[in-house]
């Protein structure tokens, strides 16, 4: 099938711009580029599969969860209450127990 | 049935279950990757756990393959689930195959215990019930895994929280009983024997005198966290936080009086610090090690 | 039922009372020694997944990250055995999560964090070289109907949210206030050799990327791109692709 006819964009174009990506990715300033994002993107992951034992007999996994589809007693306290938020007065983000609407 | 097809068939001897050197080796942790190229730390070897390498490609595989180059490897098993009442996940048993294959490891472990139920996966090492059902049925699970891995596997004695009312043997002689009758070697990991026989007030020699010391093909070592149960006694908890004890360090030595020098890992899951502490901990191991290697276990080794 | 089916019951509820075969040696009460591998099976899952969502982590807080995170342990326990591949359904079970509903951009973060995961271990696949491309270009004809290979990591995220931005304030690359998190952003996730790294691109450039992965050919995704964003920089992206590794194989139409 041909279907070249009906494009918008030509042959010629797309050669243009494949060529043209070639000579970018060539040039030196993009490989400094890419040293540099290696620095900051650098993060290791840890393996998770051990064969350790956590806690001991007093932590989360023995209390009953707090949630049971109406209320819930947590709040977030994390970076999101640093988030502009255009719908609340203070611009920043208004948050708030949940409690299931009756 | 296994012990023959596990002979070497020009010998008749049984095969070597594992070929790690006699020295101390340390847990292989991602953080400690590059450091341990760079500078090619004196241990013995490297232990990985299987299913941290079961993914396609990525840095897990670029610097286990670099390291693997460079020293002997074991590979430590988490997620097979042994002692489980289901059959083997033989999916599961297909990816140990092909990474065994890949990095052709001087030995393979695994646990006496279970961790996964139908389709679900536990992520703990649960506790097995000892009686005649249960030994049949870990045993064939142990056949298995050596047949279809055409190599004899180590397993490791459990640190368990609570015991069955419905166990006939008490856990050396089950272990003793599994050995014998599928060939497998054991992986005597000494802060388990210390930590079990505290939870149930085990004498923990007479246990270790109690297991076929002629299968050990490896030992660990590791440190304990320690609670109280309801009954106030001490409760303590296999949970690789910390160094090794120094009641397990009196306990290794024993084993080394009887055993000989033996590999041994110094394992370390949680809280894990710098790669100069653990090569430290191993070389703390290897001390105890040489005082049992005589001239002529130096030559064989 | 058998043994380890209540073993299981009672470890992943609470409620339920431990398992009635357990004992002990001292007449301690089993349940509290059988409290172990509860909080071991649940806290183990719930560390996983603080692992693999560190920004998500981040934005709700300790506490309401693991509070959270205990009930998807609870209602979706790992059904794999490899624990990198454990939290595929925590976005979808956040964005359905009530409590977490005041922060609506909460999902799509966890979503990029899973593809980041996914793109970490994927496979090692050899990129396209110089010589390779230029034999491309010498048949200027045949470019259009050309299907481009991506590598295995490479993934596109289209959200109604700035999840690149709020994913970047928190590697330090820019202030969280100056985050306006209901912004539209795509995200181009992929792994540069070692490095998985994370991309705010335009609209035109992820939709380009969606086609080529759908086997679409140059040409059509090259014009379905350019006609919803007619400033889209196709030689820019390419190059992008082209340095980072992203391009690992050409076919011809036959």
């Amino acid at each position: 099938m041909k279907s070249t006819t009906s494009r918008t964009v030509s042959a010629a174009s797309l050669a243009l711009a494949l060529g043209a990506a070639v000579a970018i990715s060539a040039a030196p300033v993009m490989t400094a580029q890419a040293a540099e994002n290696e620095k900051c993107f650098g993060v290791s992951l840890k393996g998770k599969n051990d064969c350790a034992a956590g806690a001991g007999t007093t932590c989360a996994g023995t209390a009953k969860t707090d949630y049971q589809g109406n209320a819930w007693k947590y709040v977030p306290t994390g970076t999101c209450t640093e988030t502009a938020s255009p719908t609340s007065p203070t611009g920043y983000g208004q948050l708030e127990a949940y409690k299931e609407k009756a | 049935m296994t012990l023959s097809l596990l002979a070497d068939e020009n010998s008749g001897a049984p095969a070597l279950s594992s070929t790690l050197p006699l020295r101390a080796g340390i847990g292989l942790k991602s953080q400690h990757y590059r450091q341990i190229l760079e500078s090619q730390p004196q241990v013995g070897f490297f232990e990985v756990h299987a299913e941290n390498y079961m993914v396609a490609g990525g840095p897990f595989h670029h610097y286990l393959q670099r390291i693997r180059e460079h020293y002997p490897l074991s590979i430590h098993g988490v997620g097979l689930s042994i002692g489980a009442e289901h059959p083997l996940d033989e999916q599961h048993l297909d990816r140990l195959a092909a990474l065994i294959e890949r990095y052709q490891p001087q030995s393979f472990s695994e646990h006496l215990a279970w961790s996964s139920h139908g389709e679900l996966f536990l992520n703990d090492l649960l506790p097995v019930a000892y009686n005649a059902t249960t030994l049949t049925r870990v045993c064939e699970h142990i056949d298995r895994v050596q047949n279809r891995l055409q190599r004899p596997m180590l397993l490791e004695n459990p640190s368990t929280y609570v015991e069955y009312a419905s166990s006939t043997m008490d856990e050396a002689s089950f272990i003793s009983e599994l050995i014998r009758r599928s060939g497998c070697g054991l992986l005597l990991d000494v802060n388990n024997v210390y930590v079990s026989c505290i939870n149930h007030n085990w004498d923990a020699l007479g246990y270790i005198n109690a297991l076929p010391l002629h299968a050990v093909g490896e030992l660990h070592l590791a440190g304990f966290a320690e609670d109280r149960d309801s009954a106030g006694d001490r409760l303590l908890i296999d949970a690789h936080g910390a160094p090794v004890d120094d009641a397990v360090w009196r306990l290794y030595a024993q084993v080394l009086q009887l055993l000989g020098p033996t590999p041994t890992l110094i394992e370390r899951d949680n809280d894990i610090p710098s790669l100069e502490v653990l090569v430290a901990e191993a070389q703390q191991a290897e001390r105890q090690l040489a005082l049992h290697r005589t001239p002529q276990r130096q030559a064989l080794a | 039922m058998s043994d380890q089916h209540d073993f299981v019951a009672a470890l992943l509820d609470p409620e339920r009372d431990c398992p009635a075969e357990l004992s002990s040696w001292n007449g301690a009460d089993p349940s509290s020694r059988f409290a172990v591998y509860r909080n071991n099976v649940i806290s183990s899952l719930v560390n996983a997944l603080a692992d693999s969502f560190p920004v998500v982590l981040q934005l709700v807080g300790d506490e309401f990250f693991r509070a959270m995170a205990q009930v998807h342990v609870h209602a979706n326990p790992p059904r794999t055995r490899i624990l990198a591949e454990y939290g595929e359904a925590f976005p979808a079970f956040i964005e359905g999560f009530p409590p977490a509903s005041s922060l609506p951009y909460l999902a799509d973060v966890a979503r990029l964090e899973f593809l980041r995961i996914q793109a970490y271990h994927s496979a090692d696949t050899a990129p396209l070289n110089a010589e390779q491309i230029t034999t491309a270009l010498s048949q200027p004809d045949r470019l259009d109907g050309m299907t481009l290979e991506l590598h295995p990591s490479a993934a596109v995220l289209s959200s109604n949210f700035a999840i690149v931005s709020l994913w970047a304030a928190h590697q330090g690359e820019m202030a969280i206030a100056q985050v306006d998190p209901l912004r539209a952003e795509h995200a181009l996730v992929l792994r540069n050799r070692l490095d998985v790294e994370v991309m705010g691109i335009r609209h035109g450039a992820a939709l380009f990327i969606q086609a080529l992965r759908t086997g679409q050919c140059f040409g059509e995704a090259a014009e379905q791109a350019l006609a919803i964003d007619p400033e889209f920089d196709l030689s820019h992206l390419l190059a992008h692709l082209i340095s980072t590794g992203a391009l690992t194989g050409y076919r011809f139409a036959p």
